[in-house]
């Protein structure tokens, strides 16, 4: 199924673009309360979504593809949760970009989101190097 | 780049992902692509595990549709390639390009470590997590805007932004 998903990727690269996701100096207008731009796109998407996702529960709705019945596991707790979550929140604010938005930065031409990204590869290799991290 | 009001660009990235998941069961997120990516370089063991790989390989389709899409959104405005980040940024990391590279290198790290370690990013834990409203995953969301506020706080400070 490498289409559907290619798919899917592309929309969310677009509405990320459109969102103003790929503007760096938007995430810095968000935590300095000057422009909330990037709030209203969470909410938003989360409003929505818990809509969806209420919506999907309620008619049972099978998978289109592959015919199953959905599965609403979220993802678990974790020791490091709490302090994976503070650093990963530090990194996107000095960075002024996510994982997801450098790779649509990069497609927009944002160079500066070239060292952003393989420090995410780096920092998601150093997490398999160094078993001590998965036992925080 | 033409940029639609949050809540309308907001609306539709949560349409995207309750499509994603009716079409396919799956939760849209990028952070493990990542991971998955990884298990080409030494070491990386963890991510080369055969159910790992199997469950996570559309993963990698996803994410490959990423550029693609910002290119899309672009096409109206011909390709411009730029080290520029905006005048925020700009004035509060440092001048010379190198020292820039640098920090953004380590903000990354910070990023794909973290990431790792809570089990998610923006899109996996907040986008998809808090729509499930899962327990995990609301902690997470708040803890990932307490992270960035307390980092840009520090940044701007002395910029007087």
């Amino acid at each position: 199924m490498p289409a559907i998903h290619l798919v899917f990727g592309t929309g969310f690269g677009f509405l990320l673009s459109r969102a103003g996701a790929t503007e760096f100096d938007f995430y810095a207008r968000l935590f300095l309360f000057q422009d909330l731009q990037l709030l209203w796109v969470i909410s938003s998407a989360v409003a929505v979504g818990v809509a969806g996702i209420l919506l999907l529960k309620r008619t049972g709705a099978q998978s289109v593809v592959g015919r199953q019945a959905l599965t609403f596991e979220g993802r678990p707790y974790r020791r490091g949760l709490v302090l994976g979550a503070l650093l990963f929140g530090a990194g996107w604010g000095l960075a002024g970009a996510c994982p997801g938005s450098v790779l649509a930065m990069l497609g927009q031409g944002k160079l500066a989101a070239l060292p952003t990204m393989v420090g995410i590869v780096l920092g998601t290799w150093l997490y398999a190097l160094l078993p001590t991290l998965r036992r925080i | 780049m033409s940029i639609w009001s949050g809540w309308l660009a907001g609306s539709a990235i949560g349409a995207l992902m309750v499509a994603l998941y009716w079409v396919t069961n799956k939760q849209l997120g990028i952070s493990t692509a990542y991971g998955y990516a990884c298990q080409v370089l030494p070491g990386a063991d963890h991510f080369r595990h055969p159910e790992f790989r199997r469950t996570n390989r559309w993963r990698l389709w996803f994410g490959l549709g990423i550029p693609l899409g910002a290119v899309l959104a672009g096409a109206g405005d011909g390709l411009t390639v730029t080290t520029g980040m905006g005048p925020l940024y700009e004035q509060a990391l440092p001048q010379d390009l190198y020292l820039r590279g640098l920090m953004l290198l380590a903000a990354g790290t910070l990023m794909g470590l973290g990431a790792r370690m809570a089990g998610g990013c923006t899109s996996g834990h907040v986008i998809s997590g808090v729509s499930l409203l899962n327990r995990p995953s609301l902690l997470a969301g708040a803890l990932f805007f307490l992270g960035g506020l307390l980092a840009v706080q520090v940044l701007f400070l002395q910029t007087g932004a």
